[in-house]
């Protein structure tokens, strides 16, 4: 069932309290968006938050970790209707196994030379998702044990998910933008991108 | 002088010692291979049967879904993420729609909703079938194949009837579920309902794969060789696999009781009645057992929501026609047959996502590969890697 | 008439040749018979048809049509490979089942050659198979042939022993190594002796299934790990040779331990001189039990990995062949 998403104003949503309480023992700021706890920490305390995650909020489970790359300036897709601050954002969500509370925690790294601390002494398995990361997005995780590309081959040349990286098949053809995906169209609205 | 008294005295005191040399051996599993599913290589150190450092090799299948979500719109990436796990199809649909109608703040109708349980539970039978086929033929068994697929296959038919399509079903809408129009002139522009006769006959088939199940557990369960080659093999502890990312199946045979379905509400599994299916060791036989047992909690699931569907309703919230979803940032994730699968959608108002993290079950079960597969036999390997069941597809997206 | 085709045979070099060329067509046309058994009855324990075009709805015709399928393909060598070795290794399999067939009575004085060893010849040349396997392994240049020829080695060799063993019993039974000598014997006692050596019988099975190298014991062809083991690299009618030593050696196998255990070509309410006839039918209808029964075990059991093959080899199969052989000894000299 979809739930209503955060009303901060009428009702105290049920993750509230478990959310302040988090930030608090780790020292961030906590937010509810559409059910989903995001806990903003600063860049130099990430691996003692993560740290203090598993041990003391008991959130043992590692989910996922990615980044999103915040830029006014994009090669692919639409660019952002306000203009922000640019950055990389990195994520990383970790949940606990009795109750399934779940936090994506959330960190800011400059958009030029990014680099962080690797949580891989942590949860062993952010070994995988951190050298996706780097690889997708150019951040350096500072003591990670395994360097290297996952998903690429060795030659290739830049980091695909930035939003400066451009998509081969738009650069033939432009993005269609905003189509009425509910009726059939007479040609085919998917384009078959770059193989 | 050297006399023959004292050259026997050195020689009797001489300590020989004989190292045999077993030369070490790279063996390259892989990327084409009958047993990885799909294009996975593992690049393995062996020495005789013994390996001791496996690098599992990915990337042969990476097709690019974040990026190319970036330049596409809600329902065109719905018909772009069921490709993910092609296994279980219509699986992989759900929490993404999901997500989008959070963010939306969209109430899908309940009938919609029952549907969506029933063919999300099918395709978790589906999958679990899938394992039960191809997992014993990797130890040699090759009977269980044809009993799993032929039921499978009558699954299929039944989602096919429904969605229009056996694997990718693309059958989920923003707002609820939208069936097929009709083919004739009269009915081309209504949606039609499910198909007459279909509550009926899938209940009939899930009784079917109920007696399958029993056969199966007949034929592989009880069998010696089965559970020699099995049990107390590639035991995962249950911290090991938390900090891992290992979920669903394999996670739960390890002891941890920790259901998606129970704990979050995607869909409405509080109304029915089922248990989680927990393993004792962690070891392949309990990964193999703990999915038998869920396709008999699935079909139970089946049952009680064609039981309980409201006989008519709306299929379909009303949803603009264009769909623009407004800003927000939200992760909902959803039991997959293959673990816990999520979406993270960061929208900033536009028909498409700014950015859309997939987080697939399989990338993180196997990214302990190289841990569980220190130190085995070789073909340990194989029987290690089949009962882990993941799907290239989902690990490289 | 008959007069000059006995004179004629009565010449050795003439009964030779004969006999050769008898060999020589029996075991294709076994190995063909037993492949599409096989191919039918798997089909049917697995709710399909099988074999269904070739030859009308029967599908009769299959293994013909792969014989020839086998024979116009192209010689692939690999180029690594070490030739000779590598075009020796299929004749020696070929080689090790052909000659079993020698020594196995059809029917009273209807053998090729009854030896007095016969028993003891037999199983010495079915070892050659084992060498010919080897060289198969290591000739092809390929990591993962050599990996099944190595397991293949360590399994055959450790299989020989409770094979050998569990004969044993039978011989000390009939008092002598002559495989006719044996049947004779189960006649004037008047019980096949599976009876009084259903352990002997029972190792005998298991053993035999290993030495053919059939699921159970199938790791040297571990075709969902080692694509397809030692015999990788061969194709064509090279492959053909694997292919029908396999079923040869099923059939003579199975031969071989309804001679010694179930009677051979006797059964006990059959009159003795309608044997000369009915002795070849008798003794195929066991032999087809045998192989029907290894054709069931295939397709029901997973397979052993190759060190809980090699303990139930070495730990569990020889320890009671011994204690067979013992207790067998001791009775027969007690009563």
């Amino acid at each position: 069932m979809t739930s209503s998403p955060s009303d901060t104003e009428a009702t105290v949503h049920p993750l509230q309290e478990f959310a302040d309480s988090a930030a608090e023992t780790v020292g961030g700021e906590a937010e509810i968006q559409f059910d989903t706890i995001k806990l903003r920490v600063s860049a130099d305390k990430w691996v003692d938050a993560l740290t203090t995650a598993r041990d003391d909020l008991d959130l043992v489970f590692f989910s996922w970790l990615s980044a999103i790359d915040w830029a006014n300036d994009v090669e692919a897709g639409d660019p952002l209707k306000e203009e922000i601050e640019e950055r990389i954002e990195l994520l990383c969500t970790v949940s606990d196994l009795t109750e399934g509370r779940r936090v994506t925690f959330s960190t800011d790294l400059p958009t030029k030379k990014p680099s962080v601390d690797s949580i891989v002494e942590v949860y062993v398995g952010a070994n995988w998702h951190e050298r996706e990361t780097a690889e997708m997005f150019g951040i350096t995780f500072e003591g990670h044990p395994d360097p290297g590309p996952l998903y690429l081959p060795e030659s290739f040349l830049g980091n695909p998910l930035k939003k400066s990286f451009p998509l081969l098949s738009r650069e033939v053809k432009p993005w269609p933008g905003s189509v009425d995906v509910e009726a059939m169209p007479e040609k085919p609205s998917t384009e078959n991108p770059e193989a | 002088m050297v006399t023959d008294t004292d050259l026997v005295r050195h020689l009797s005191e001489a300590q020989v010692s004989v190292e045999l040399q077993t030369e070490e051996m790279t063996l390259n599993i892989g990327p084409q291979h009958p047993s990885t599913h799909g294009v996975l290589r593992l690049v393995a150190r062996v020495s005789g049967e013994r390996c001791f450092d496996v690098k599992p090799v990915i990337g042969y299948m990476h097709r690019g879904y974040e990026k190319l979500s970036e330049v596409r719109t809600y329902p065109q990436i719905t018909a772009l993420i069921n490709r993910i796990d092609w296994v279980s199809g219509y699986a992989n649909e759900i929490p993404f729609i999901v997500a989008a109608e959070k963010l939306m703040d969209v109430e899908v109708p309940e009938r919609a909703q029952y549907i969506r349980v029933i063919l999300t539970e099918m395709a978790r039978v589906s999958s679990h079938l899938v394992f039960m086929a191809s997992y014993p033929l990797e130890l040699g068994a090759a009977t269980p194949l044809f009993f799993a697929l032929r039921d499978r296959e009558r699954v299929l038919d039944l989602i096919e009837g429904v969605t229009g399509g056996r694997f990718h079903p693309n059958f989920n809408r923003i707002g609820g579920v939208k069936p097929n129009a009709g083919s004739g002139p009269t009915t081309k522009k209504t949606p039609q309902d499910l198909p007459a006769g279909f509550l009926g006959e899938t209940n009939d088939a899930m009784n079917v794969v109920l007696d399958t199940c029993e056969e199966i557990e007949d034929l592989v369960a009880g069998n010696e060789i089965f559970r020699a080659r099995t049990k107390g093999i590639g035991v995962l502890p249950a911290e090991v696999g938390a900090a891992f990312g290992v979920s669903g199946p394999n996670l739960r045979a390890s002891g941890v009781k920790f259901d998606l379905r129970k704990v979050e509400d995607y869909l409405p599994y509080d109304k029915f009645d089922f248990d989680v299916v927990v393993g004792e060791n962690g070891d392949c036989w309990d990964r193999w057992w703990v999915r038998l047992e869920e396709i008999r909690e699935s079909v139970k699931i089946i049952q009680q929501a064609i039981d309980g569907i409201p006989p008519s309703g709306p299929l379909q919230a009303k949803v603009p026609k264009v769909i623009k979803v407004p800003k927000g940032e939200t992760y909902v994730r959803a039991e997959n047959p293959k673990g816990e699968m999520g979406y993270y959608i960061v929208s900033d108002g536009g028909p498409g996502p700014y950015r859309l993290k997939i987080r697939s079950a399989s990338f993180s079960n196997i990214s302990m590969l190289s841990w569980i597969l220190e130190g085995v036999l070789v073909p340990d390997i194989i029987a290690i890697m089949g009962s882990l069941d993941f799907v290239l597809g989902d690990v490289d997206r | 008439m008959t007069q000059f085709i006995t004179d004629m045979f009565s010449n050795f070099w003439v009964s030779l040749g004969g006999k050769l060329l008898l060999v020589a067509l029996m075991v294709p046309l076994i190995g063909m018979l037993l492949g599409f058994a096989e191919m039918k009855l798997s089909a049917k324990m697995q709710s399909r048809v099988g074999p269904y075009f070739a030859g009308g709805r029967w599908g009769w015709a299959q293994l013909i049509a792969d014989g020839v399928k086998f024979f116009q393909k192209e010689d692939l060598i690999p180029e690594d490979a070490d030739r000779p070795v590598f075009k020796a290794a299929p004749i020696l399999v070929l080689v090790g089942t052909l000659a079993l067939f020698v020594v196995i009575p059809f029917g009273p004085g209807l053998v090729f050659q009854d030896l007095s060893v016969g028993i003891f010849y037999a199983l010495a040349i079915a070892s050659i198979g084992t060498i010919g396997v080897l060289m198969a392994g290591w000739s092809s240049a390929n990591k993962y042939s050599l990996m099944g020829g190595l397991r293949a080695a360590g399994q055959l060799i450790a299989y020989e022993l409770p094979l050998v063993l569990a004969v044993v019993g039978s011989v000390i039974m009939a008092g002598t190594m002559s495989m006719s000598g044996i049947v004779e014997a189960q006649i004037s006692a008047g019980f096949p002796f599976v009876l009084v050596q259903f352990v002997g019988f029972g190792i005998f099975m298991v053993a035999a299934l290993a030495e053919l190298s059939r699921i159970p014991f199938d790791m040297p062809i571990a075709e969902s790990e080692l694509v397809m083991g030692y015999v990788t690299e061969y194709s064509g009618f090279r492959f053909l040779f694997f292919f029908l030593a396999e079923y040869a050696n099923m059939f003579t196998m199975s031969a071989i331990a309804a001679t010694l255990f179930l009677g051979g070509y006797w059964l006990p309410f059959v009159p003795e001189s309608t044997l000369e006839f009915a002795g070849p039918l008798i003794l195929i209808g066991k032999v087809f039990l045998l192989t029907f029964t290894m054709i069931w075990f295939r397709w029901t059991f997973p397979r052993f990995r190759e060190d809980q093959l090699q303990t139930l080899a070495w730990k569990v199969l020889i320890p009671l062949a011994l204690a067979n052989i013992a207790i067998t000894a001791t009775l027969k000299v007690v009563l």
